[in-house]
């Protein structure tokens, strides 16, 4: 059987964790190139909307990724995502979409060695829990 | 203060009326908003009063519940009117209207709040057969609900959202009426829950009531039989669309009329974003999906809908149903959102409509809370 490729959509910040993911670049750190960046100004621009979508489009694991709590370049957007996080970790659930297919986490401009783990280990995690759901079946 | 609503020509809901008819009449008040049986018509319908004439066709008791009011009230209150409005409401309704005061889209200076022990409500497709089939007599309904525990009115199953209510009595209100242990036989009685509602009812004269004993009783007995029901209806939901698949199958007829949205007391955008230019497609778009998967449903993006709306409205969902009542595809949506709002609410310790003080959970955050939400090991 062929390794099975995921999708991953990560939305980070343009502060932090692409910051980051830059540094990871210039320092020559690798990286799995399932996980596919969107560079957004705060993760508190992340609209439930965008998460929602990329599941719908067959995603079979969504990252959203910031600045740490007190680093955010506007002060609380971070904490707004951590919220949507929450809720949307109770709506899909209801409907097969394993809790773990959506992750946040917070990693700081520095952290280009941090950033490349991370990857790494989610893409790992995402390989192990399979395909999600979505990308097997037609959606309306 | 609590006070008695005596009968009038042994009638409960004459003494009901009485009871309005002289709160119109006071000074203070210009208007009184409840449901009113529209001349020559079997529709009651929320309506605004100031001629105490009119009262005589109220109908508070019925098994009517057309449209939750929450978001009437909403209208009638966003903006100083320089009126005093008493205004009526179901549990669900107050607890919709108390999630709209807290979005500033709606305010309580100019009402007086009263609430009631829920009557329950057919679905409107049920009262209409219902009215063909039976003219609504509110002494013999009281008596069916509150006396007799009815589970069917005339054959007609009551609404799954009232049978699974968890949340059927008056609160946040300025003055309550008490239906359930009460002795029917000699009328209803009326709690103050608030310094207005207690000037109100004295201003009144009218005699005073003690709690009715069983009261506590009775409705500790309600809240275990629709809880049980919750449980039940929230395991057949479950199973019927636990998987994206299957949500697709539920969702299949539908035809995106948004009506759902529409009667919902608690979806409260002033501009929803699926009527923007955002899923107003070009042409191609809707090639490119179609070519992509070899046949897309049209009107497209119907689960991408229901899932954005359990993310704005399910913290907030009273649980009233008229999101099913709307559905013109015949589509158990209430059960759907009902489900997701059980978890979503569970997770923010939410209960909407509880608290007036207590901010909507996407309106506020904190540094340190739901830390379990981040990191990945």
């Amino acid at each position: 059987m062929e390794k099975f490729e995921p999708v991953i959509i990560a939305f980070v910040c343009n502060w932090c964790t692409y910051t980051a993911a830059d540094l990871a670049g210039t320092s020559r750190l690798s990286y799995p190139d399932n996980i596919r960046l969107i560079r957004v100004m705060c993760t508190g621009m992340v609209d439930p909307q965008y998460v929602i979508k990329a599941f719908l489009e067959g995603a079979d694991g969504v990252l959203i990724s910031g600045c740490h709590p007190g680093d955010c370049h506007y002060i609380n957007g971070n904490y707004k995502a951590r919220r949507r996080i929450k809720l949307l970790q109770e709506i899909f659930p209801r409907f097969g979409i394993e809790k773990d297919r959506l992750r946040l986490t917070w990693i700081g401009a520095s952290d280009g060695i941090e950033f490349a783990e991370v990857m790494t280990r989610l893409n790992d995690q995402i390989i192990e829990m399979g395909p999600s759901q979505t990308s097997l079946s037609k959606v309306i | 203060m609590m006070i008695k609503i005596e009968q009038e020509d042994n009638s409960s809901s004459k003494g009901v009326q009485q009871f309005f008819k002289r709160l119109l009449e006071m000074q203070e008040i210009d208007a009184v908003f409840l449901p009113v049986r529209l001349k020559e018509s079997s529709s009651i319908m929320p309506s605004l009063v100031t001629d105490p004439a009119r009262i005589a066709n109220a109908v508070l008791f019925s098994p009517a519940f057309p449209i939750n009011s929450a978001r009437m009230v909403s209208r009638l209150s966003y903006k100083v009117s320089g009126r005093k409005t008493a205004v009526v409401l179901r549990p669900c309704e107050m607890r919709a209207f108390i999630e709209l005061v807290k979005l500033k889209q709606g305010a309580r200076e100019e009402l007086i709040l009263i609430g009631m022990d829920c009557p329950k409500a057919l679905t409107s497709s049920d009262y209409a057969a219902y009215m063909k089939k039976d003219s609504l007599d509110e002494d013999a309904y009281i008596e069916a609900v509150f006396s007799n525990k009815a589970e069917t009115i005339s054959g007609f199953d009551f609404s799954s959202a009232c049978n699974t209510c968890e949340n059927s009595f008056p609160v946040n209100t300025d003055i309550s009426i008490f239906l359930h242990g009460v002795d029917l036989s000699d009328g209803v009685v009326a709690e103050s829950c608030s310094d207005m509602g207690a000037q109100i009812l004295e201003s009144l004269n009218m005699p005073e009531a003690a709690i009715p004993e069983k009261r506590a009783e009775v409705m500790m007995q309600i809240k275990e039989t629709h809880s049980k029901a919750n449980e039940a209806m929230m395991a057949d939901i479950g199973e019927r669309t636990d998987s994206i698949a299957k949500l697709t199958v539920f969702l299949d007829r539908c035809i995106n009329c948004y009506n759902c949205r529409n009667m919902c007391p608690v979806c409260y955008c002033k501009e929803c974003v699926f009527n923007t230019d955002v899923f107003f497609h070009q042409p191609v778009q809707y090639h490119q999906w179609s070519e992509k998967k070899g046949l897309i449903k049209m009107p497209t993006d119907t689960v991408f809908y229901h899932l954005t709306r359990m993310a704005h409205m399910s913290h907030a969902c009273v649980g009233c149903g008229q999101c099913s009542n709307a559905c013109p595809s015949d589509i158990d949506v209430f059960e759907l959102f009902k489900r997701v709002a059980h978890h979503t609410q569970a997770a923010f310790e939410y209960l909407p409509g509880s608290d007036e003080n207590e901010p909507p959970p996407l309106s506020v955050f904190y540094e340190k809370e739901f830390e379990d939400v981040v990191g990945i090991k």
